[in-house]
């Protein structure tokens, strides 16, 4: 036990909590994961990039990552309001729209997907407006958009709520002291002061969005190069038994993964810095 | 700028803050508004800044009715208790900010915004800070900060609210010196809100007792500590 | 004026808020946007389900293949969920009460899986036990297959919902600090005896918090588990896969019906959520502000 480092402690139970967490962490995480860029390393990095250079695949990771980032940026603006609204006005039924804010969170996303397909398809109640519109939303770019933002709606507003409550009344009655307008206050005192933990959200909400399955491939019709998202490249191939292929996109998905992880850690820190902890 | 108080009054709901209380302040006095906590000096403080609406009656600045203005009209400089800097801004935005809110018309231009800043930076005694955050600054640094950032609209009052109550005891008779300083060489009308009869008695040309939403006294320090006017003003000072 | 309440000025109120037009329009706007992207495909899932009426919607729920995927997605659920209360108990006690080394690192670990792609948890799980691989191929050939199978399943569902407890507990736990423990292994308590009378009941909301959110997502499961399953119908197919599977079938009533079915346990999760957040808000007060 020394040689990990552990100090000595009165409490009992570190080797079996130890051991339990290490063992799961091991069988369900890092052995799985590790059999992934094995199978990359086995490959070799060359072939995993050809397969990841092809334009189908191209198409596919930067129409995931595109849509991604759109869905995220329309969920950071209505997010961050969704949480000043619920966050400080008063209105009937406040309590319950803030619970339903997280229904999201909650709905399977298979369920997600065939209910945004239902209601966005041509003969669906939105898909029929759009229609009469001369528009398509459903199996086509905009449908895909839909789905990520429906799955990523609750993030920013969830890391942004706590952080309105905690502005101080003062500061704002400092800004008007001032001679600021209200507006002004809100651009250059308020939305600075959510803009680390909305940026934390959009985060959030991209990674969720880059990744997602369920609810997208049944509105995205799917067509290769044109609505086709990168995870469903990952079950094509592995349909065709082309475990390497899909191995490749897999390790190409887990570098954006994780590079956009590693941004999610990078605002905190700034932000921290910036605004200091209080 | 001479400050009337006429028959004041403020609830909330059902409890009463103010019982209608009337009350002139001479230009360029420095008052201090003394009283325990719920005594509803902070509640007159802030309806002077405009940050509250009276119930009833009216303030005049220089014998005109000033109780409809809203804050951002009234021009009065106001630091609070909190300080409440802004913490995503640097020193210098700080001060700059009342001047940078200002419609285009009236904003001054950025070179004359940058010597402004510059000299109230002086004048509060801390020339190097501009470009720290208002998390790299010491209690008093903060105060002083907000001070600065008050003055810088060129306030026709200044209107704190217990200005040294966030402060340790050695830092709090440093600034109360530097108070006096800033109020003697701006002449502005300034009005304080204080638990700390010490500290109204010493800084202030003029001091407002209250109570319980009362005015139960007002003279120079002088004449409150020789004659106590009712049994509360007596109890308060001598404790 | 100096009698009675003196109305307000047309231009005046309290400088923290916005005018009320402007706020009757944000709350409009919220509104009318939650309404449109969240409420509106909730309605849907229950008036597709119900459109040929109530009688075809339950006649669809008790056919073999949605009551096969019901008992499967259940016992899924009964399986991975205790696994992962026991995992994020263990990992919070490990983390919360002892200091060493590499601690930012395993809790980094633990958090992995929020930031991967389910499919590409399935991919991996496939590489890992797939008939392709070492290990795979030595299980199918000693009759214990884990992918196309119940225990891949399970294991990928444990992975998608791995950071859930763990996630609700740990905040909790370093708020509670370790006196109380201590105290009681001062007073001869057995280390169990402290867990089970200290500790245990400290965290049981919070507990209880991620075991809810835990569920919802094991019963919910898609990507990870279409890519493990092998969707073979009555077998591996889950409440969700079969979903699909009934959906590409234009069985559309049959596929909306399974889905109203999740999307009401996905309501009872929200109220439950929102009634322990209400009650015992001061317990849960650490974790919700990750």
């Amino acid at each position: 036990m020394r040689a990990l480092g552990i100090q000595k402690s009165p409490m009992p139970g570190f080797a079996l909590g130890m051991g339990i967490t290490m063992t799961m962490l091991s069988l369900i995480v890092v052995l799985p994961v590790g059999a992934l860029l094995a199978q990359g390393a086995g490959y070799g990095l060359e072939n995993v990039w050809t397969t990841v250079n092809t334009p189908r695949v191209w198409a596919a990771l930067y129409l995931s990552f595109r849509l991604a980032f759109f869905a995220a940026l329309f969920n950071l603006a209505f997010g961050t309001l969704l949480a000043w609204v619920l966050a400080r006005y008063d209105f009937p039924g406040r309590r319950l729209v803030d619970a339903f804010v997280d229904l999201p969170f909650a709905l399977p996303t298979a369920v997600a997907g065939i209910a945004l397909t239902a209601l966005y398809a041509p003969n669906g109640v939105f898909g029929g407006i759009a229609r009469e519109l001369g528009g398509k939303i459903a199996y086509t770019q905009w449908g895909i958009l839909v789905a990520l933002i429906f799955v990523g709606l609750p993030f920013v507003t969830r890391t942004v709520q706590p952080v309105i409550a905690e502005i101080e009344q003062e500061v704002e009655e400092a800004s008007a002291t001032l001679g600021a307008e209200r507006f002004y206050t809100l651009r250059r005192v308020i939305l600075p002061m959510l803009l680390p933990a909305a940026l934390t959200g959009f985060a959030l909400s991209l990674a969720r969005a880059v990744g997602e399955y369920g609810s997208v491939i049944f509105i995205a019709g799917n067509l290769p190069l044109k609505t086709e998202i990168a995870p469903l490249l990952i079950v094509i191939k592995l349909e065709e038994f082309d475990y390497d292929g899909a191995a490749a996109i897999g390790i190409a998905m887990l570098l954006i993964s994780f590079s956009m992880l590693l941004a999610i850690n990078l605002i905190q820190i700034w932000s921290r810095r910036r605004i200091g902890h209080v | 700028m001479h400050i009337e108080i006429d028959e004041i009054a403020k609830s909330f709901g059902s409890t009463t803050a103010l019982h209608p209380v009337s009350l002139a302040i001479p230009s360029g006095a420095l008052v201090a508004l003394l009283g325990p906590s719920g005594s509803g000096k902070t509640t007159l403080l802030r309806i002077l800044g405009g940050l509250e609406f009276p119930t009833s009656g009216r303030v005049l600045f220089d014998g005109q009715d000033a109780t409809g203005l809203t804050v951002q009209e009234r021009r009065a400089g106001f630091v609070f208790q909190s300080y409440a800097l802004f913490r995503h801004m640097t020193v210098f935005e700080n001060i700059a900010y009342g001047l940078r809110a200002r419609p285009r018309r009236t904003r001054p231009p950025q070179a004359e915004i940058e010597r402004r800043v510059t000299k109230l930076l002086e004048l509060i005694q801390l020339p190097q800070i501009a470009k720290r955050f208002p998390s790299q600054l010491s209690g008093g640094q903060r105060q002083r900060v907000a001070l600065a950032r008050a003055l810088a609209i060129e306030p026709r009052m200044l209107l704190l609210d217990e200005p040294f109550g966030a402060l340790d005891a050695r830092v709090r008779k440093e600034l109360r010196q530097g108070l006096r300083e800033i109020h003697d060489t701006t002449g502005l009308t300034t009005v304080f809100v204080t638990h700390d009869q010490d500290e109204a008695m010493e800084l202030a040309d003029l001091v407002v007792v209250m109570s319980m939403g009362r005015i139960e006294q007002v003279g120079r320090p002088q004449d409150i500590r020789a004659r106590p006017a009712t049994p509360f003003v007596r109890a308060f000072i001598d404790a | 004026m100096s009698d009675g309440t003196q109305t307000l000025p047309a231009k005046w109120r309290p400088v923290t808020e916005e005018s009320r037009p402007v706020r009757i329009a944000l709350i409009a706007a919220a509104l009318a946007g939650l309404a449109v992207l969240v409420l509106a495909p909730l309605v849907v899932v229950f008036a597709e389900a119900l459109a040929r009426g109530a009688a075809e919607a339950v006649a669809s729920l008790v056919q073999p293949d949605a009551r096969a995927a019901v008992k499967l997605t259940l016992l899924v659920a009964a399986v991975a969920v205790p696994v992962n209360a026991v995992f994020g108990i263990a990992a919070a006690w490990t983390i919360t009460k002892f200091d060493f080394r590499g601690k930012a690192f395993l809790i980094t670990l633990i958090d992995l899986p929020f930031s991967i792609s389910p499919v590409v948890a399935g991919l991996a799980l496939v590489l890992l036990f797939g008939t392709n691989s070492l290990v795979g191929g030595w299980l199918v050939a000693s009759g214990f297959p884990i992918i196309f199978a119940l225990p891949g399943i399970v294991l990928a569902t444990i992975f998608v919902t791995f950071p859930f407890v763990a996630r609700e507990l740990i905040p909790v736990m370093i708020e509670q600090g370790r006196a109380e423990e201590e105290a009681a292994l001062t007073l001869g308590a057995s280390g169990w005896r402290a867990f089970l009378t200290v500790t245990l009941p400290n965290i049981k909301w919070a507990l209880l918090y991620g075991v809810l959110l835990c569920n919802a997502r094991a019963m919910g499961e898609f990507g990870a588990v279409a890519v493990v399953s092998g969707k073979i119908r009555g077998q591996t197919a889950t409440m969700p896969i079969t979903i699909e599977m009934m959906y590409n079938e234009y069985l559309s009533v049959a596929a909306f019906s399974l889905a109203a079915v999740l999307a009401l346990l996905g309501l009872l999760t929200l109220a439950l959520k929102t009634v322990l957040e209400w009650r015992h808000a001061d317990q849960l007060a650490a974790s919700r502000r990750h």
